[in-house]
């Protein structure tokens, strides 16, 4: 067998550190009230996310606002990494999960906790999970919605 | 049409190396001498210069091509680097095609070097900064986890199938003496699915090896070829890219891919049919991207590739050879991604020595190039290729 048995890491233990570019500051704003605040094109009347410095539907950075969603959602895919990157490699076995937010029809890409590896399926209903930042923040995971 | 009036008259490539024990612009040096050998033309005939911009050593550099020129004393009216990620070397002979057309340039050194094992000069600024970094999720292999397990999600995935590819490829890579020595054992499909897991479920043989080394090519008008005395060429004869697919929408499929454009767009303007394909040679990064690809260029539906696989012999002798040198999964994912279109030219010109394919009709031969955010990748390239008359 080439997988591992150990159980899936939650990588709280890992200090995060944001490099923002500064354009998403109303996303980082809201997560210090635990709230997932993402970009909307009036024009289009769709979300988009990440968030990019003008709307990816007609161009005009007019078009963008930012509204606040449940940042709950379903998994739409799912890995768990067996060898991580740089300070990542000493806490493998970790999920990232590509979630889809219920309403909004765009996917955020996050690390999953609070879930057991044979629990993690595509379809699974999530909610957020926050992991408080040193600057006031908190970082975005999800967890299970049972 | 402009395309089909240019000629690839040479080809040139080093081995692939796990680690360069030279510099590279010593590899750019002995690329230079070998075309310049195999086409009696001189140094100061070349007045063009097509760089392919995936190289981690160059990335040091935003002079890259120039520094190139110089470094080798080329004096060139065309000085073009391509930024097209992995689609590169096949978007370089469009462009070099396109310059020759437009009499910007008679006689194009296409060049795809790399040393980024041995000196990487990389530094990223893209979205994984602020929105990947921060949850571990392990770049390219972990984007094609994603990708694998929605796939998994939507139409079931057979690993098996994808472990053929595995194990043709490196049948492949066995017998090219210029694949990497480290990749050149044997393996079967049970060690493809015993293989180590990375990013579940992308196993260890489904991931590329960076590794280091060089390859170029010589282009120019059929009629100057004609005119030198050159006449075991290449011709391409359609040519198609799409960079950014979805890039406007918010949720994609990530089983489909810019190459469904790419692909229509390059078969049309060669004048052929996708079950015309005589042989094909996909940009390979990952195993599954190999079975994305023939959903996607029509060879199968989307959803039955490794039906496709199953009912197909892929080998050098088989109905549809795959990466006859082994692709970049079992020959070392060197020289700027250029491996898969010199083993391509190298066929059509009926040089592939023991693993030479009988039917060299033509080679359709395509680039992956970039991973975008929870998608699949940025740009999607074909180039149809056919030997000259």
């Amino acid at each position: 067998m080439n997988k591992e048995t150990r159980p899936l890491n939650d990588t709280l233990s890992l200090k995060r550190e944001i490099r923002s570019y500064g354009f998403a500051k109303p996303f980082w704003d809201g997560t210090r009230d635990k709230k997932v605040v993402i970009q909307y094109c009036k024009s289009a009347k769709k979300f988009q996310h990440f968030p990019r410095p003008t709307s990816i539907f007609t161009g005009r950075m007019g078009d963008v606002e930012w509204r606040e969603i449940s940042g709950k959602g379903e998994i739409f895919s799912y890995t768990v990494t067996y060898r991580g990157t740089d300070r990542f490699r000493a806490v493998e076995p970790y999920a990232v999960a590509c979630v889809t937010f219920e309403g909004a029809g765009v996917n955020h890409i996050a690390n999953m906790v609070n879930c057991k590896e044979e629990d993690l399926k595509v379809g699974m209903k999530v909610k957020p999970f926050w992991m408080p930042l040193e600057d006031g923040t908190n970082l975005l995971m999800f967890q299970p919605d049972n | 049409m402009s395309l089909r009036d240019s000629a690839i008259v040479a080809y040139a490539e080093t081995k692939v190396m796990d680690m360069s024990d030279r510099d590279v612009w010593v590899l750019d040096a002995e690329i230079l001498e070998s075309l310049l050998v195999k086409t009696g033309i001189e140094k100061a005939e070349i007045d063009g210069l097509v760089l392919a911009g995936l190289t981690s050593t160059g990335a040091g550099n935003v002079f890259w091509a120039q520094t190139t020129a110089d470094q080798l004393g080329l004096e060139v009216d065309f000085c073009e680097q391509v930024h097209i990620g992995g689609c590169s070397a096949a978007g370089s002979v469009a462009r070099a095609a396109m310059a020759i057309d437009a009499g910007l340039c008679n006689i194009a050194f296409l060049l795809f070097a790399d040393t980024g094992r041995r000196e990487n000069n990389t530094t990223e600024r893209s979205y994984r900064r602020e929105w990947i970094e921060p949850y571990g999720l392990m770049g390219p292999p972990g984007a094609f986890g994603l990708l694998s397990k929605r796939y998994e999600s939507q139409f079931g995935l057979d690993y098996e199938m994808l472990g053929k590819l595995a194990v043709t490829q490196r049948n492949h890579a066995v017998m090219n003496e210029n694949a990497c020595e480290k990749l050149r054992k044997p393996i079967t499909i049970d060690d493809y699915m015993n293989s180590r897991m990375i990013a579940d479920p992308i196993r260890l043989l489904d991931c590329v090896m960076p590794a280091d080394g060089a390859a170029g090519l010589i282009m120019m008008s059929k009629a100057m070829a004609k005119k030198k005395g050159l006449t075991k060429t290449v011709i391409p004869i359609g040519y198609g890219e799409r960079t950014n697919y979805g890039g406007a929408m918010n949720l994609v499929d990530t089983s489909l891919s810019g190459h469904q454009a790419a692909g229509a767009k390059a078969l049309k303007q060669a004048g052929i049919g996708i079950k015309d394909v005589a042989s094909f040679h996909p940009y390979d990064d990952f195993i599954i991207a190999i079975m994305l690809q023939y959903e996607n260029f029509g060879f199968c539906k989307q959803g039955q590739g490794c039906d496709f696989i199953r009912d197909n012999d892929l080998s050098f002798s088989g109905n549809l050879p795959l990466n006859t040198g082994g692709g970049q999964i079992s020959a070392g994912q060197a020289a700027c991604s250029s491996h898969n279109l010199i083993e391509s030219v190298r066929q059509l010109m009926g040089e592939g020595g023991k693993r030479q394919m009988k039917n060299i009709k033509n080679a359709l031969n395509t680039g992956i190039g970039w991973i975008n955010y929870g998608r699949n990748w940025g740009t999607s390239a074909a180039l149809v290729l056919v030997p000259g008359e």
